[in-house]
C-alpha cells in the first residue's frame, strides 16, 4: 500500500480532530491528521479551559448537562495530567435572585451533578478571593482543563498507535470520484510542498471552519460564528472556579488554570469572514473587568496578562437552514445519507468538554463505513502522561527531591516527565523562567509533539505564557529550534511572529505593569538584540 | 538634610548630572528606586552622531573609555546598526564585513548568546563562520543552577579565569581573522577585555547577550564610584513619595525610607526614566508623572497608544513629561523654576536631544549646565 | 472606584518585569548553586506556589534575607519578603534543636548570663567547638559571642534616677546583644545621649525582636514577641510620647518592617517613632544641638553599611555622623554583604558560603587597613572580626570615644 494511503483522513487539529484520530487509531485504523496551522488554534485553545461539571447548562439544556458530567468524570480518569480538580462555586450576589438557587440545584441533581448549597461564610473561607458580599453559594464538581495539553496528548497517543500528523498543512481541494471523496490535495504552508493523500473516509473536524471545508467538498454545513472574548490575569487569584448562579450571561465564569486565571466570556455574532481575524475590543475589555470584579473584587487591581477571543462553532440544526434554531449539542453528519456524498463525515458543534464523546460518535460512523467492528476504549485507557493520578506522585517517583521546575514539569507532562531526567545537567537549564520550562522539556516537545514554531512550542510547554510573555525565553527557545530545523532565516521570521502574537494579546490591555513589560520587551528586542 | 541639588533617578542621566554638578563644587544627592537601565545597555550611544570631547572626557574621568568612529555595530541577533560613539570594548566597523573568516565561541550551556543567529548574520555579509563551544571547569558550579548561567555570573568567573579563555581560543583558532565572544568580560576588572584582545592573534569582537549587560553594569559601577569619590550622596533603593512645592518652587521631597526626614535642595533634577522605571505610569485612562504630577504629553484615546504591529514604532514610547526650552518641568502649563527634567522621562518631546542613552547624556549635561548658570 | 485605575498591580510580585537585575546583586547566588536565586525563589516561584503549596522549594532556606534584591529591584518588588513569607507559609519542617538554640537569643542569654565566665570559657574551648560542630552542626570556626555577667538592663535600672533629670527622654530598645553580650554599647549610647541632654529609659519589658526566630522557622514565637514588643512600644510612644532608639540596624528593621510585612503584626501607629540611634543623633545635631569632641582625637575608620541598614536607607546617618567627628579619616566601604546574616553563618552547612560571600568585603578592609571598622550590626561585627582580625565598633561607641567625658 502507498505511503500516502490511509483508512481515514481527519481534517482539523483541534480537540475534536485529535480525539477522533486517537479513537480511530486505537481501533486499529491507519489515520492521518491534517491541520492548516497548529493543534488547538481554533476554539479548542480559545476558551476558558473550564472542566464543566455541566451545572452551567443544567437549567436550560439538561441533555448537555448530562453529557458534561459524564465526560467530566471520564476526563478525570483518562486525562489527569491535563486536569486540575478544583471544584467550583455558583455564587448568588445581592443583585441576583436567590430563588434561582433552588431551581439550579434541582436541575443539577436531575442531571446527575452533585450540587451542594453551602453557607456563604464557608464559601468565603474556601475561596478567599470570592466577592465577600455573596448571599448564596453552591459547590459543584467544576475544574479546569488545559486544552493544549489535552489536544497534544490525544495527538501523541494517536501517533503511538501508528497515526500520522501533518501540521501547517492545508487542504486545498478534495479528490473526488463521482459521488465519492477519495482523498485530499494538500499544501504545506511552511515549505509550499503539495501532496495528495488518499482514504476511503475523510472526517471534517474543523469547527467553525468546517463550513468552508464542507463547501470545498460540495456540501453545505451552516455554521453560526459567535465570538467570545476573555482576559487572562497574571496570577492565580482563585483556586475554585467561580460562576454566577443565574441565567448564563456575559463574563460570569472565572477559571483558575495553571499559573493564571481567566475571566470570560462575551458572546457576539460575527460574520463568517471575520473568523480568522477576531480581536478584543475596548468595550469587551471593560465589560470583562467590570463583571469579573463582581466575582472576585481583587481582579480590579490585578495585572492583566492578555486579552483574546475565540469563535464558538455553533451549528444550525439540520432541518432549519435559516439558522434560527442553533444547537449547542453535538452534530455528526454523514454526508452520504444527508447529501449523497460518500466517504465524508462532518463532526461539529459540541464543546471542549464533550470532545471525547464527539470523537467516539465520529469514529463509530467511520467504522460503520469501513465495516470495522471494534469497541471504543477512549473512556478507559489513560492518555499518555496520565497513568498516574497526581503530579506529586509523578515528581516524587522521578526525582528524589524535585525542584520547583521539576515539579512544574511533572504537572505539565505527567508521567512523560520521566523523559526529561536525562542525567545531563545542561538539560535542566531553564529556558522560560516564569513558567519554569527547561531545555529538556523543550527537547522532549520538539522530539515527539510536532513542534515547528515558537508558538507551537508555547502550546506544548507554556514557554512564553508567563508574565514576561516571552521577553527572555523566546530568543532562547529560538536558539533551540534552529538546532532542530537548521534554518536561521526561518527562525528569525518565527521569532518575529511569536512576538507579534504575544503583542496582539497584550496591547488591548496595555497599561500599568503590562505597558512597562511591553516597553522592556521593545528595548530587549529592538535596542539590545537587534531583531 | 540639605543639598544644593537633589537628583531623583539614579540611572545614566542622574549620575552624569550628579558628576557634573559635584565637579563644579555642588553638594548633591541622588535618590534611586533601585538599579537602572544601564543593566540593559547595548554599549553604544546610538543617537550621538557627532564627536564630543566633553562627553568622552566625562566618561574617561570615571574610568569608562569611549571611542568615536562612525560606522556599524554588530547586534546579538546578527544584524548591524549605525553607531558612532561606544564603549571601548564595543566595536564599530567601517562596513559590516569586518573580517574574512570568523570563529564564534560560546560557553557550553549558555543560552543567552545567539551563535547561530550571529553566524547567519555574518555569513550574509560574506564572512565564513565556525562555531565552537567552550567547557570550562570553572563554570561547572554555575551550570548546576538551572537559572543562573547568566552574563553577570559568568563575568564574575571570567574576571578570574579569562586567561583560560584566551588559551582555549588560541587552540581553537585556525585561519580565522576574527573571533566573536559573548560580552561577559571585564565586570570588575576593567582591563580584561583589552587583555583578551592582546592575547588572541585575531580581531576579537565582543557581541551582546541577553541582559543583564556586563558592559552596562561595569559602566554603572565606575560612574557611581566616580560620583561618590567626588563627594556625592547616593541613596540607593529609596523612592521619592512626595514633593513639597510652593508657588512654582520645589522646596523638599520626602522619601519612603526617610519618611518625615525631608530632603531639601535649591534645585532638583527629575530623571526617573520611562514606564519601566515608573518615571511615567499609566492606567486605562491616562499617562501620569507620579512624583510631581507634571504635565505629560500623551494621546487621550488609548487606541492611539499602540501600533498593533510589534515591530513598528510604538506611539506610547514617545509620550513624556513636558518641559520648556531650558528643560524646566511644566506643571499645569507653567514651568517650575528649580525643577529640571532629563533623560527618557522626556519621551519623544525633545527630539533635538536624541533618544535612549544619547538623550540621557545630552539632557543630563544640559540640565546640569542650567543649574550651574543660575 | 475606577477599575484598574491603579497603575500597577496591588499584588507586589506582579510588578516584577523579569529584568534579572536582582540576580546580579544576590550574594548567595555567587557562592551557592543550590540556591534558586531571588528571581526564581521570589516572584517566579510565587506564581507556582499560588497554584499549590507543593511547588514550594526547600532551597529557599539558603536565602540570607539580606534584602539586597529589594534594594536593587527597579520595580520595587519586595523580593526577600516574598521568599521569607513563603518559608513562613509553606515550610512545614520543624526547626532543628540547633536552630531553636541559635534563634532563642534572649532565652539563651538569660540562662548564660548568671554563669557567664563558665559559659564563655566553655564555648571558647576547642573541644566544645568540636562537639558543637559534630553534634549540633554549629561550625567550629565560629567564636560564640561572650556573655556578660551583668546585664545592661540591670546597669541602667540602677541609674534610673539620674536619667530622669534630663529634660528630654527617649526609650532604648537595647536588644539581646547589648543586654547579654556587650552592655558597653548601651553605656556608650547613654553617654552620648546624656551629652546631648537626653535621658535614656528602658521599655517596661522588651523581648528579642525575633529576627532569628523568623529565619529559623519559628515564626509563631516571633509573632508572639512582635505583639509583645509592639504593645511595649505603644506604651512608650503613644502613652509617654517617647522616641524609641536602637543601636542594632537589624532590630530596627525587624521592628519597623518585618513585623508588618512578614509577621502581619500592625505597627503603623509606632513605626515612625522607632529610630536607629545614629539617625536620632544626626537629626538633633542638624537642628542645632552640639557635642564637645576631644581635641587631638584621631581614627582611621572604614564604614561598612550592614545589609539591613542599606535596605532601610539609613546608612547615610551613620556615615554623616562619623564624618562630623573631627580627626576621623573616613572611608565608605563598597556595598557588600559580610556573609554572616545573623545565625545563618553559624550553621556548619553555610560556613563556606558565608565566608565566600564576605570575601570581597574582607579584601577591601584589608586593603584600606583602617584602625577600626565601623558598623551598626552586631553579627557583622562578629563576622568581620573573626574573618579579618580588625576591630569593629558601632558608630555610637566611636562617638562616645570621641566626645569629652
Amino acid at each position: 500500500m502507498n505511503a500516502n494511503e490511509f483508512d481515514v483522513i481527519i481534517i482539523g487539529g483541534g480537540i475534536t480532530g485529535a480525539g477522533t484520530q486517537r479513537d480511530c487509531a486505537m481501533r486499529g485504523l491507519r489515520t492521518l491528521l491534517i491541520e492548516r496551522s497548529d493543534i488547538a488554534t481554533g476554539a479548542t485553545g480559545r476558551n476558558h479551559g473550564l472542566l464543566h461539571s455541566g451545572a452551567r447548562y443544567a437549567v436550560n439544556d439538561p441533555e448537555s448537562a448530562q453529557e458534561c458530567i459524564r465526560e467530566n468524570m471520564i476526563l478525570r480518569r483518562i486525562a489527569s495530567h491535563c486536569i486540575d480538580e478544583t471544584d467550583g462555586l455558583f455564587i448568588t450576589l445581592p443583585e441576583d435572585d436567590l430563588a434561582y438557587q433552588q431551581t439550579f440545584v434541582d436541575a443539577c441533581r436531575n442531571a446527575g451533578i452533585s450540587a451542594e448549597i453551602i453557607d456563604p461564610d464557608l464559601a468565603r473561607r474556601m475561596e478567599p478571593s470570592v466577592n465577600p458580599d455573596l448571599i448564596g453559594a453552591v459547590k459543584v464538581p467544576d475544574g479546569s482543563v488545559d486544552p493544549f495539553r489535552l489536544c497534544a496528548a490525544n495527538m501523541l497517543d494517536a501517533k503511538m498507535h501508528g497515526g500520522q500528523v501533518r501540521l501547517h498543512t492545508e487542504v486545498t481541494g478534495f479528490i473526488k470520484e463521482g459521488d465519492t471523496i477519495k482523498g485530499v490535495h494538500t499544501r504545506n504552508r511552511q515549505t509550499g510542498e503539495e501532496v495528495d493523500y488518499y482514504a476511503p473516509v475523510t472526517v471534517n473536524a474543523c469547527g467553525i471552519w468546517g463550513q468552508h471545508i464542507a463547501e470545498m467538498a460540495g456540501v453545505k454545513v451552516g455554521m453560526f460564528p459567535a465570538k467570545g472574548a476573555l482576559l487572562i490575569f497574571a496570577h492565580r487569584v482563585n483556586n475554585l472556579v467561580i460562576n454566577r448562579c443565574r441565567k448564563p450571561s456575559n463574563a460570569d465564569i472565572l477559571v483558575p488554570g495553571d499559573t493564571v486565571c481567566i475571566i470570560g466570556t462575551t458572546s457576539t455574532r460575527i460574520p463568517f469572514e471575520e473568523c480568522d481575524t477576531v480581536a478584543v475590543t475596548p468595550d469587551e475589555v471593560t465589560l470583562l473587568i467590570t463583571e469579573g470584579a463582581k466575582l472576585a473584587p481583587s481582579l480590579s487591581s490585578t495585572r492583566i496578562l492578555r486579552a483574546y477571543a475565540g469563535v464558538r462553532p455553533l451549528v444550525s440544526a439540520d432541518d432549519d437552514p435559516t439558522g434560527r434554531n442553533i444547537s449547542r449539542g453535538i452534530v455528526c453528519l454523514d454526508h452520504e445519507t444527508r447529501d449523497g456524498l460518500k466517504g465524508f463525515i462532518t463532526i461539529t458543534g459540541g464543546k471542549l468538554m464533550t470532545y471525547r464523546l464527539m470523537a467516539e460518535i465520529a469514529t463509530d460512523a467511520v467504522c460503520r463505513k469501513l465495516g470495522v467492528e471494534k469497541a471504543c476504549q477512549t473512556a478507559d485507557i489513560p492518555l499518555p502522561g496520565s497513568e498516574e493520578q497526581s503530579y506529586e506522585a509523578v515528581a516524587q517517583k522521578i526525582w528524589e527531591s524535585p525542584t520547583t521546575a521539576q515539579k512544574a514539569a511533572a504537572a505539565r507532562m505527567g508521567t512523560r516527565a520521566a523523559r526529561i531526567r536525562t542525567g545531563d545537567k545542561r538539560d535542566d537549564a531553564l529556558i522560560c523562567e516564569c513558567e519554569e520550562v527547561s531545555v529538556g522539556e523543550i527537547k522532549a516537545a520538539i522530539d515527539r509533539l510536532e513542534v515547528s514554531t515558537l508558538t507551537d512550542l508555547r502550546r506544548r510547554t507554556r514557554v512564553g505564557m508567563g508574565t514576561c510573555q516571552g521577553e527572555f525565553c523566546a530568543c532562547r527557545a529560538a536558539g533551540l529550534l534552529v538546532k532542530a530545523h537548521g534554518c536561521v532565516e526561518r527562525e528569525r521570521a518565527d521569532l518575529e511572529d511569536f512576538l507579534q502574537e504575544r503583542w496582539k494579546g497584550n496591547f488591548p490591555i496595555g497599561w500599568g505593569d503590562t505597558l512597562r513589560e511591553a516597553e522592556y520587551t521593545q528595548w530587549v528586542y529592538k535596542l539590545v538584540l537587534g531583531l | 538634610m540639605r543639598f544644593d541639588t537633589v537628583i531623583i533617578g539614579g540611572g545614566l542621566t542622574g549620575m552624569l548630572a550628579g558628576i557634573t554638578l559635584q565637579k563644579a563644587g555642588q553638594k548633591t544627592a541622588i535618590i534611586s528606586t533601585g538599579q537602572n537601565a544601564l543593566h540593559f545597555f547595548s554599549g553604544s550611544f546610538e543617537s550621538i552622531k557627532e564627536p564630543s570631547q566633553r562627553i568622552v572626557e566625562l566618561f574617561a574621568e570615571a574610568g569608562v573609555r569611549l571611542h568615536y568612529s562612525p560606522g556599524v555595530r554588530l547586534l546579538p541577533l546578527g544584524t548591524f546598526k549605525e553607531s558612532a560613539l561606544a564603549l571601548e570594548d564595543v566595536d564599530i566597523f567601517p562596513t559590516p564585513k569586518f573580517a574574512r573568516k570568523v570563529l564564534i565561541v560560546n560557553f557550553s550551556g549558555y543560552h543567552d548568546f545567539f551563535t547561530s543567529f550571529l553566524a547567519d548574520g555574518l555569513e550574509k555579509q560574506g564572512m565564513t563562520c565556525r562555531l565552537r563551544f567552550l567547557s570550562l571547569p570553572e563554570l561547572e558550579t554555575l551550570q548546576q543552577s538551572p537559572s543562573e548561567m547568566r552574563s553577570v555570573q559568568i563575568a564574575r568567573v571570567m574576571d578570574r579565569v579569562w586567561e583560560k579563555v584566551v588559551q582555549e581560543v588560541r587552540v581553537l583558532l585556525k585561519d580565522e581573522d576574527a573571533v566573536v565572544l559573548p560580552q561577559v568580560f571585564g565586570l570588575q576588572d576593567t582591563s580584561v577585555p583589552g587583555r583578551i584582545r592582546q592575547g588572541i592573534p585575531a580581531h576579537v569582537v565582543f557581541a551582546g547577550t541577553l541582559p543583564p549587560s556586563v558592559p552596562g553594569i561595569r559602566t554603572l559601577i565606575l560612574l557611581k564610584q566616580r560620583y561618590q569619590l567626588l563627594g556625592g550622596t547616593y541613596l540607593m533603593g529609596d523612592e521619592v513619595i512626595r514633593a513639597h512645592t510652593h508657588e512654582g518652587v520645589v522646596h523638599s521631597v520626602a522619601t519612603r525610607n526617610l519618611d518625615n526626614h525631608y530632603i531639601e535642595a535649591a534645585n532638583f533634577i527629575l530623571s526617573t526614566g520611562g514606564y519601566f522605571s515608573k518615571g511615567l505610569i499609566s492606567n486605562p485612562f491616562q499617562v501620569l508623572e507620579p512624583v510631581f504630577g507634571l504635565d505629560v504629553e500623551y494621546k487621550e484615546d488609548r487606541n492611539q497608544w499602540y501600533n498593533p504591529t510589534f515591530k513598528e514604532d510604538q506611539p506610547y514610547m514617545h509620550f513624556g513629561v513636558k518641559a520648556d526650552e531650558n528643560l524646566h518641568a511644566l506643571k499645569d502649563g507653567k514651568p517650575l523654576e528649580n525643577l529640571f527634567v532629563a533623560g527618557s522621562i522626556l519621551g519623544g518631546n525633545r527630539p533635538e536631544f536624541g533618544f535612549a542613552a544619547g538623550q540621557c547624556i545630552k539632557t543630563a549635561l544640559f540640565a546640569a549646565d542650567q543649574i550651574l548658570k543660575k | 472606584m475606577k477599575l484598574q485605575e491603579y497603575t500597577s498591580s496591588r499584588h507586589n510580585f506582579e510588578e516584577c518585569m523579569k529584568c534579572t537585575v536582582c540576580t546580579a546583586y544576590c550574594p548567595v547566588l555567587q557562592a551557592n548553586p543550590l540556591y534558586p536565586g531571588p528571581k526564581q525563589a521570589g516572584p517566579d516561584g510565587e506564581r507556582l506556589r499560588l497554584k499549590a503549596p507543593y511547588f514550594f522549594n526547600q532551597a529557599l532556606k539558603y536565602c540570607l534575607n539580606c534584602k539586597r534584591c529589594e534594594v536593587a529591584c527597579p520595580s520595587g518588588v519586595n523580593v526577600a519578603d516574598l521568599i521569607q513569607s513563603a518559608r513562613i507559609k509553606y515550610d512545614t519542617t520543624p526547626p532543628k534543636l540547633r536552630d531553636r538554640m541559635l534563634a532563642s537569643t534572649d532565652f539563651m542569654g538569660s540562662l548564660a548570663r548568671p554563669v557567664a565566665p563558665v559559659v564563655n570559657a566553655v564555648t571558647g574551648l576547642g573541644v566544645t567547638k568540636t562537639v558543637l560542630d559534630a553534634t549540633l552542626k554549629i561550625d567550629r570556626h565560629r567564636e560564640f559571642p561572650k556573655y556578660s555577667s551583668r546585664s545592661f538592663e540591670r546597669w541602667l535600672k540602677r541609674r534610673r534616677k539620674e536619667q530622669t533629670v534630663f529634660p528630654e527622654q527617649v526609650a532604648y530598645f537595647h536588644g539581646c546583644y547589648v543586654n547579654y553580650n556587650y552592655p558597653q554599647l548601651g553605656k556608650d549610647l547613654v553617654k552620648v545621649l546624656n551629652a546631648l541632654g537626653v535621658g535614656v529609659q528602658l521599655l517596661e519589658k522588651e523581648k528579642c525582636c525575633g529576627i532569628a526566630l523568623i529565619t529559623n522557622g519559628m515564626s509563631g514565637q516571633a509573632r508572639k514577641n512582635a505583639n509583645h514588643n509592639v504593645a511595649q512600644l505603644r506604651q512608650a510612644v503613644l502613652d509617654k510620647g517617647l522616641k524609641v532608639l536602637t543601636t542594632s540596624s537589624t532590630c530596627a528593621l525587624t521592628i519597623r518592617d518585618e513585623y508588618p510585612n512578614l509577621l502581619g503584626v500592625d505597627n503603623a501607629d509606632v513605626r515612625e517613632s522607632v529610630l536607629l540611634a545614629t539617625r536620632f543623633i544626626f537629626e538633633k545635631l542638624e537642628k542645632g544641638a552640639s557635642l564637645k569632641f576631644k581635641s587631638g582625637y584621631h581614627r582611621k575608620i572604614a564604614y561598612h553599611t550592614p545589609c539591613h541598614l542599606e535596605r532601610m536607607g539609613w546608612g547615610i546617618f551613620s556615615e554623616k555622623l562619623l564624618q562630623m567627628i573631627p580627626g576621623v579619616e573616613f572611608t565608605l566601604l563598597d556595598s557588600n554583604c559580610c556573609g554572616i546574616s545573623g545565625t545563618y553563618g553559624f550553621k556548619k552547612e553555610n560556613y563556606e558560603v558565608s565566608q565566600a560571600i564576605g570575601e570581597p568585603l574582607f579584601a577591601q578592609i584589608r586593603s584600606v587597613n583602617p584602625e577600626v571598622v565601623a558598623c551598626d550590626c552586631e553579627t557583622c561585627k562578629w563576622q568581620i572580626e573573626m574573618s579579618t582580625g580588625y576591630t569593629v565598633m558601632n558608630p555610637i561607641s566611636i562617638l562616645a570615644e570621641a566626645i569629652e567625658d
